[in-house]
């Protein structure tokens, strides 16, 4: 039987000093998630020599993986601190910050790159005034279908985290902005400004970008078919570029 | 649209179209060694006698694999290795590359050994004896066997897989169902071509 835990953590105390480990000892409680045990070190932050150190930071909020702030590198796989149960993971247990993004302090990361590409592929219905625009094109069952599991996309940065293709030297989008931009090409609406989306995709950083090593759909915790989305991404761009060429 | 993705999307359809076919033919040649060194000779030499001969290579095959090869070297160097993610389609991204930068340099090594040295030697034209007596040389022969079966698994994978992010990249195969089909669809050509092409190769073993 377990009763102490040892969790590894990568901590750096501001965006410009250098990253170090530390480890905790905790307490073993059954059923426990890394959040809650993040919190058990917050309650007691003294490290495995017995010191008293600055309590490990993190960011979360809904703890039940649907708004992704909690992701981190757990044992060397990016997941949900919230959705990551004690009793499934290998011990001790290894937790770094995202490796993709700019580290704010400890586990905390800041993940703008993410919503930025969002903006870049505007990922949104352009509707834009306060005037009544009247009720909404209904939507069919099979667009909804297909619409719904895309539009559970949380931007936790898991797709881009295990990316071999997504780095911090290069502006690569990432799948997620990928399935967000197919997401509202087939929206009734949103497909108002596809070509623009499209336009962007077809830019440095954009579609061509993607290596096919399809890490993203493997580590997605919403289960989100994204090499399904970048294919057809894919399939939209190479009839764009079809029109430029013989239309154009 | 910008120069970073045209250039993209060039190599990749360059990759299947003319350079995958010209692989295949290329492949498809080399059964004429069970033919004998006469019609072997004859078969090879028969493609140069067009007057047009060079310039088709030049056209279909170097300027193409020199894009291709260029675009390959750069993207290469364009990413994270993350030896933690232990999923299949992420090994073949990295054989992938792997064996791109590998028959790169099998075919710089093929071009200097098969063309360019007989050409300077004056020797042009004996193809088969020129492949034959290197592979039975008692001191360099194994190593040119050696060097040959590794560019041609190479050559054959990075062709096949290909087929397979091709399809992808282009958005033919859309659904995991219909990649799939597409990834079993690629395993056979590979196992086709290996096996044509090492039956081949057993005439001068």
């Amino acid at each position: 039987m377990l009763d102490t835990l040892t969790f590894k953590i990568k901590r750096q105390n501001n965006a410009e000093s250098s990253p170090y480990w530390e480890n905790f000892v905790i307490q073993y409680i059954p059923n426990s998630n890394v959040i809650s045990c993040l919190m058990d070190i917050q309650t007691n932050p003294v490290n495995s020599k017995g010191e008293k150190v600055a309590p490990v930071v993190w960011q979360s909020n809904c703890l039940e993986e649907v708004c992704g702030s909690c992701t981190m590198v757990i044992n060397g796989k990016v997941h949900q601190a919230c959705s990551a149960l004690i009793d499934k993971l290998e011990k001790p247990i290894i937790l770094e910050p995202m490796s993709k993004f700019p580290v704010i302090r400890d586990l905390i990361v800041d993940r703008s790159r993410m919503f930025d590409a969002l903006k870049k592929v505007q990922a949104w219905v352009s509707a834009d005034g306060y005037h009544d625009l009247g009720p909404g094109d209904s939507q069919s069952q099979s667009v909804q279908e297909v619409a719904y599991k895309l539009s559970e996309c949380m931007t936790c940065g898991c797709c881009v985290e295990a990316c071999p293709q997504y780095t911090k030297d290069n502006n690569f989008l990432g799948a997620a902005a990928i399935n967000q931009a197919r997401l509202f090409n087939i929206h009734q609406k949103g497909n108002d400004i596809t070509e623009q989306r499209l336009d962007t995709l077809m830019q440095e950083g954009g579609i061509s970008d993607c290596g096919n090593a399809q890490n993203c759909v493997e580590v997605c915790p919403k289960s989100i078919p994204l090499t399904e989305s970048i294919a057809e991404i894919g399939r939209q761009v190479s009839g764009k570029l079809w029109r430029n060429i013989f239309k154009a | 649209m910008d120069s970073h993705f045209i250039l993209r999307r060039i190599s990749s359809l360059a990759g299947i179209v003319p350079i995958g076919l010209f692989l295949v033919y290329h492949l498809y040649m080399q059964l004429y060694l069970h033919s004998g060194a006469e019609i072997y000779n004859n078969e090879v030499n028969s493609f140069y006698d067009s007057p047009l001969a060079t310039w088709a290579l030049i056209i279909v095959v170097y300027i193409p694999l020199l894009l291709h090869s260029i675009m390959g070297v750069i993207l290469v160097f364009d990413n994270k290795i993350q030896p933690s993610y232990t999923y299949f389609s992420h090994l073949l991204y990295w054989l992938q590359r792997l064996s791109g930068i590998g028959v790169l340099l099998f075919i710089i090594a093929h071009i200097w050994n098969a063309k360019l040295g007989p050409w300077i030697e004056g020797t042009w034209g004996t193809h088969f004896e020129h492949l034959s007596s290197g592979f039975t040389d008692p001191e360099t022969g194994m190593i040119t066997k050696t060097v040959y079966v590794l560019g041609v698994i190479g050559a054959v994978f990075h062709f096949s897989n290909g087929l397979n992010t091709f399809c992808m990249t282009w958005g033919i195969a859309l659904t995991p169902t219909s990649q799939k089909r597409v990834r079993i669809f690629s395993y056979l050509v590979f196992i086709f071509l290996i096996v044509s092409t090492f039956y081949a190769l057993s005439a001068i073993w």
